[in-house]
C-alpha cells in the first residue's frame, strides 16, 4: 500500500517537473504566435539544436554543461532571427498554406541538416555537474538532479521572459504589436523589429530549453518532432499567445505523461501487475495529442483565451 | 401569405443588443429597403435572416417555414441569396467558374451549370468578362459577378448588403436598372441595405429604418424620409420637427 | 454518364500541355521496352506511385486548402489490410485491394468528422497526430506483426495475377501505370465536378461558400475520403510490390511529409502539380540517395536540399511548379491585352 503512495508521490513529482521544462518549451512557440499568428513548425528543431548545443560546447570549452545555457539562449535567438529575416518575413504575406509550407520546410531543412553533422546516433551528455547525480528524498523517492535543475530553470525562465515583457519597455511594445498591430505601428513601434524579437525570444527560450534537456533526454536528429507535438498541444491547452498558458498546460501536460506510471501503480496495488498487464506506456504521448485534439473542438481558446 | 417574416428578432452580443425586437414581413415580389444610420444592426439582421449566426430570441419565416434554427447554407438551399460586403477576390476561380459554384446548389451537371452561368452573365452583361479573374475586374463588374452568381441559385429572395458601396454616381444608376431588372424579369423579391439613399428611393416599395437595434418605421419611401423619428436618428434631435410643425431646421433648430 | 465525359475532358488546358502529356503517356507506355537498368525501373515504379499518392492528397491538400500531413495511415490501412487478408485467408489483390480502401474509407469519416472543426495550422498538427497515434497502435499490434510487420508469403508460382508476385518488375510497372491512368482520369472527372468547384470555392472563402449552399464540412470530408481511397490502393499496391510492410515503412510521419512536400512542390490544386513533383524529387531522391549512400557521411542531403526547395518555393510562389508556369503565361495574356 505504501508503495502505491510512493509510485504516486513519484509520478508527481516526475510530472511536476517535467512539466515545468514542457512549459519552457512551450513559452517559445506561444510567443511567436501571440505577435504575429505564425505557427512555427520548425520549433522541436530548435530545441534540438539548443541540445546539440551544450553537447559539443561543454567538452569543448571544458566546462559544465549549465554554463553553456546562455549560448544556446545567443544560438536560438540568432537562428530565430535569421529565420525570421530569411523566410518568416515572406512567408508572411502569402496564404496560410504557404505558412504552414515554409516551417515545415525549415523543419525539414533543420532536422536534415542535423543527421548531415551530427549522425543518427542518440548521444546524452555524460559529463556535468548535476548529471547522473540525485539525492533522495524521503523513502523510495528519489529526486534527479538534473530533473530538478531542470524545472527550477524553467521557472527562472519564464520568470525572466515575463519580466522582460511586463517590465521592460521593449516587452510593452511587443505587447502592443501583439493586441493590435496598426495601433502600435502609428505609434512609432515598428512591426518587423518585434517580428524579428519574438523569434529572437521564442527561438532562444526553446534553445536553453534544450540546453536543459540534454543533461537527461538523449538528443537525435529526430527528437525535434516529439516536442514540437507536445509544444503544440502545451499551448493550445494553455491558449495561443498566453504567456500564463504556457506555464499551467505545460505542468498539467507534465502531469498526463505520468499516466502509464500511475496506471501501473494502480495496476498493482489491485494486484493486477505483472506481464500480462496493459500497459499504457506506448501511448504515453498519445494522451497529450488527444488532449490537443479535444481542446481544440472543445474549447478553442484553451485555458487563458486567445491572447494574454 | 408573406414570402419572409421576421417575428420579435433580437440578436445579443455578449453586452449589446444588435438587433432589439425587430419585425416585419416582406410580401413576395416586393422590394424592401432597408436603411438607418451606422451601426443600427442592419448587417447583423441580414446575417440573422440568411442564416450566418443564431438569433437570440424570435422567429423567421420564409415561404411558410420556419427557418429559425437553420444554418446559413440551409436557408440558401431554400432560396434566399446573399451578398457580402467584403467581396474576396478569388485567386482560383474565374469569373465564370464562380457563378457556376451558385448554378451547383440545385444542379450536379455541369453542362447545365455553365449554360445556367453563362446565362447569368449575359442578363448581367458581363458576358465578356467569363474567362477573367475576378482579381482583374474594377469594383463595379466585380459586384455585378456577385450578383451573377446569385442569380444562378435561383433564390426567391435576395439579400443585397450595401451593394452601392465604391460604386460612383454612373454605376449606381446602372446597378439600380439591373437591380429593378432582377426584380420585375426574374421575379426575384429584394431586400436592399443602403447608405445611398438615393438607390433605396427608386428602387424600394417600402423602407424599413433601424436605429441601436429597434425599428423606429415602417412604410413606403416618400413618408419614411419625412418622419420625425427617422430624422432625429440620422440628423439628431436639432433637425427633427415637432409633432405639427413643417419639416426639418425652422425656429427649433435656432437653439443649441 | 457525363463523369465519364468529364474525364476525358482536357479541353481547358492549351494544346502544348496536352502534346507534353501525350508524349509522357507514350514514353511511360514503351519505356520498359528501352533499355533501363533495374534500379530506373524501381524509380520509375516509385514515380507512378508517389505520383498517385499526390493526386490523392491533392483533392484535400490542393483543391480544397486543408494541409493533411497524416496521410501515411492510410497507406497503412491499405497495405496492412492486403496483408493480413491474404496471409490469413489467402485472399487475391484484386478483392484486397477494394476492401482496404472501404476500411480506409470508413476510418477516414470516423476521423474526419470532428478533424475538420480545425482549420490551417491546428488541422495540420491534429493531421499529424492522428498518424503518430495509429502508427504506434500498429506498432504494439500482435495482430498485425507489430513492429517488426508482416511477410507476404510467395505464391510460388509466377506471374501470379491474382496475388500480385511477379519476378520481373514490368509486370508491376504496367500494373501501376494502368492505376496510374485510371487515376489521371478520375481527378480530372473529380476537377470538373461539383464537388471539385464547391472546393475550390471553399478554399476561397468558406463564408461565400456556405452562403451559395454549400455544406463545407461535409464537403471537406468527401474530399479527403477520395484522398484516402487513393493513397490506400496504392498502400495495397506497395505490400505486393515490397512483400512485407512494416508501421516504419507504409505509416510513417517522413511518407505523410514526402505525399504533402511533392503535390505542394508541383502545385498543389492542379491536375499535373503532383505528377510534377513526383516527376522531379522522385528521381533526384533515388539517384541522390544511391549516390550519396556510398558516402556515408551525406545521409540527408537530399532531404536537406527539398527543405531548402520547399521553403523557396513557399516564399516565393507558393502555388508550385505550376503556380510558375501559370504566372508565366498570365503575365504573357496580360502583356498581349495591354498592347
Amino acid at each position: 500500500m505504501e508503495a502505491f503512495w510512493v509510485e504516486i508521490l513519484k509520478s508527481l513529482v516526475s510530472g511536476l517537473l517535467m512539466g515545468l521544462v514542457f512549459a519552457l518549451v512551450a513559452l517559445g512557440l506561444t510567443v511567436i504566435f501571440g505577435v504575429m499568428d505564425i505557427v512555427n513548425f520548425a520549433h522541436g528543431e530548435f530545441l534540438m539544436i539548443g541540445m546539440y548545443t551544450t553537447l559539443v560546447t561543454a567538452p569543448l570549452l571544458g566546462v559544465d554543461p549549465l554554463i553553456t545555457l546562455p549560448i544556446c539562449g545567443l544560438v536560438g535567438a540568432v537562428l530565430g532571427v535569421i529565420s525570421y529575416y530569411g523566410l518568416v518575413k515572406y512567408l508572411l504575406r502569402g496564404p496560410v498554406i504557404a505558412q504552414l509550407f515554409g516551417t515545415f520546410g525549415l523543419m525539414v531543412f533543420l532536422r536534415n541538416l542535423a543527421l548531415l553533422f551530427m549522425g543518427s546516433e542518440p548521444r546524452i551528455l555524460h559529463k556535468g555537474v548535476l548529471v547522473g547525480k540525485s539525492f533522495v528524498v524521503g523513502p523510495g523517492l528519489v529526486l534527479e538532479s538534473t530533473k530538478l535543475a531542470a524545472a527550477v530553470l524553467s521557472l527562472a525562465s519564464f520568470y525572466v521572459v515575463w519580466w522582460l515583457i511586463n517590465r521592460t519597455r521593449l516587452g510593452k511594445a511587443l505587447t502592443a504589436t501583439s493586441l493590435d498591430r496598426q495601433g502600435a505601428r502609428y505609434m512609432g513601434i515598428s512591426t518587423e523589429l518585434m517580428n524579428a524579437l519574438a523569434w529572437a525570444i521564442g527561438g532562444a527560450s526553446v534553445a536553453i530549453a534544450g540546453g536543459v534537456l540534454v543533461n537527461f533526454w538523449p538528443v537525435d536528429p529526430n527528437v525535434g518532432l516529439l516536442f514540437t507535438m507536445i509544444a503544440f498541444a502545451t499551448v493550445a491547452l494553455g491558449g495561443f499567445g498566453s504567456i500564463r498558458g504556457a506555464l499551467f498546460a505545460g505542468i498539467i501536460i507534465g502531469f498526463i505523461v505520468q499516466i502509464p506510471p500511475v496506471w501501473d501503480a494502480a495496476l498493482g496495488l489491485l494486484g493486477l501487475g505483472g506481464g500480462d498487464a496493459i500497459s499504457l506506456h506506448p501511448f504515453k504521448y498519445t494522451f497529450v495529442y488527444l488532449i490537443y485534439f479535444i481542446i481544440m473542438i472543445v474549447r478553442p481558446q484553451g485555458l487563458f483565451g486567445w491572447k494574454q | 401569405m408573406p414570402l419572409l417574416e421576421v417575428q420579435h428578432v433580437s440578436k445579443v452580443f455578449g453586452g449589446l443588443r444588435a438587433n432589439d425586437d425587430v419585425s416585419f414581413v416582406l410580401e413576395a415580389n416586393e422590394v424592401l429597403g432597408l436603411i438607418g444610420p451606422n451601426g443600427a444592426g442592419k448587417t447583423t439582421l441580414f446575417n440573422c435572416i440568411a442564416g450566418y449566426f443564431p438569433v437570440t430570441s424570435g422567429r423567421i419565416i420564409f415561404d411558410g417555414r420556419d427557418i429559425t434554427e437553420l444554418r446559413d447554407y440551409q436557408v440558401a438551399r431554400l432560396g434566399i441569396a446573399r451578398t457580402f460586403q467584403i467581396f474576396q477576390a478569388s485567386g482560383d476561380l474565374s469569373v465564370v467558374e464562380n457563378v457556376m459554384v451558385g448554378a451547383f446548389m440545385h444542379s450536379s451537371s455541369r453542362s447545365r451549370a455553365r449554360l445556367i452561368a453563362e446565362e447569368c452573365l449575359e442578363f448581367l452583361g458581363i458576358s465578356d468578362s467569363a474567362g477573367h479573374m475576378l482579381s482583374e475586374l474594377p469594383v463595379a463588374r466585380q459586384k455585378r459577378v456577385a450578383l451573377a452568381t446569385a442569380l444562378a441559385s435561383h433564390p426567391r429572395l435576395l439579400l443585397l448588403d450595401e451593394v452601392a458601396a465604391g460604386l460612383n454616381p454612373s454605376e449606381i444608376e446602372g446597378m439600380v436598372d439591373t437591380l429593378r431588372r432582377i426584380h420585375q424579369e426574374r421575379g426575384i423579391s429584394l431586400l436592399v441595405t443602403e447608405h445611398v439613399l438615393e438607390m433605396v428611393m427608386a428602387l424600394a416599395d417600402r423602407v424599413i429604418v433601424l436605429e441601436s437595434g429597434r425599428k423606429i418605421a415602417d412604410g413606403n419611401p416618400e413618408q419614411v424620409v419625412k418622419d420625425p423619428e427617422v430624422i432625429r436618428a440620422y440628423l439628431g434631435e436639432h433637425f427633427a420637427p415637432q409633432a405639427g410643425q413643417a419639416g426639418p431646421g425652422g425656429e427649433e433648430g435656432r437653439h443649441a | 454518364m457525363e463523369a465519364i465525359r468529364n474525364a476525358f475532358d482536357f479541353s481547358d488546358f492549351p494544346r502544348l500541355d496536352l502534346t507534353i502529356a501525350g508524349l509522357g503517356i507514350l514514353f511511360l507506355l514503351i519505356f520498359p521496352a528501352l533499355p533501363h537498368s533495374s534500379f530506373a525501373m524501381a524509380t520509375m515504379i516509385q514515380f507512378l506511385m508517389f505520383s498517385l499518392y499526390g493526386m490523392g492528397w491533392n483533392t484535400i491538400g490542393g483543391y480544397a486548402g486543408q494541409v493533411d500531413l497524416g496521410k501515411a495511415k492510410y497507406v497503412g490501412i491499405g497495405a496492412y489490410t492486403t496483408a493480413v487478408l491474404m496471409i490469413r485467408w489467402d485472399i487475391p489483390f484484386w478483392f484486397s485491394m477494394p476492401l482496404g480502401m472501404v476500411f480506409a474509407i470508413l476510418w477516414s469519416f470516423v476521423i474526419g468528422y470532428p478533424l475538420f472543426r480545425l482549420k490551417g495550422h491546428y488541422f495540420a498538427i491534429a493531421t499529424i497526430a492522428t498518424s503518430l497515434v495509429v502508427k504506434d497502435i500498429f506498432e504494439v499490434w500482435d495482430f498485425v506483426g507489430g513492429a517488426r510487420g508482416l511477410e507476404l508469403p510467395l505464391k510460388g508460382h509466377f506471374p501470379d495475377f491474382l496475388y500480385l508476385q511477379f519476378r520481373e518488375d514490368y509486370y508491376y510497372y504496367y500494373i501501376i501505370l494502368g492505376f496510374f491512368v485510371l487515376g489521371v482520369l478520375y481527378i480530372n472527372a473529380f476537377r470538373h465536378s461539383r464537388l471539385g468547384y464547391q472546393l475550390r470555392a471553399i478554399k476561397d472563402n468558406e463564408d461565400v461558400a456556405r452562403s451559395l449552399g454549400i455544406d463545407v464540412h461535409w464537403s471537406k470530408i468527401k474530399a479527403y475520403a477520395v484522398a484516402t481511397a487513393f493513397v490506400a490502393m496504392v498502400g495495397s499496391f506497395h505490400a505486393c510490390y515490397n512483400f512485407a510492410i512494416e508501421p516504419e515503412d507504409t505509416m510513417s510521419l517522413d511518407l505523410s511529409i514526402l505525399i504533402a512536400m511533392m503535390a505542394m512542390l508541383g502545385g498543389a490544386g492542379s491536375l499535373w502539380g503532383p505528377i510534377i513533383g513526383a516527376a522531379i524529387l522522385v528521381p533526384m531522391k533515388s539517384y541522390l540517395g544511391s549516390w550519396l549512400g556510398g558516402q556515408a557521411g551525406l545521409a540527408g542531403l537530399d532531404l536537406v536540399i527539398y527543405g531548402a526547395i520547399i521553403m523557396l518555393i513557399a516564399a516565393v510562389q507558393p502555388r508550385g511548379v505550376w503556380g510558375i508556369v501559370e504566372a508565366v503565361r498570365a503575365r504573357k495574356r496580360g502583356s498581349h491585352a495591354a498592347a
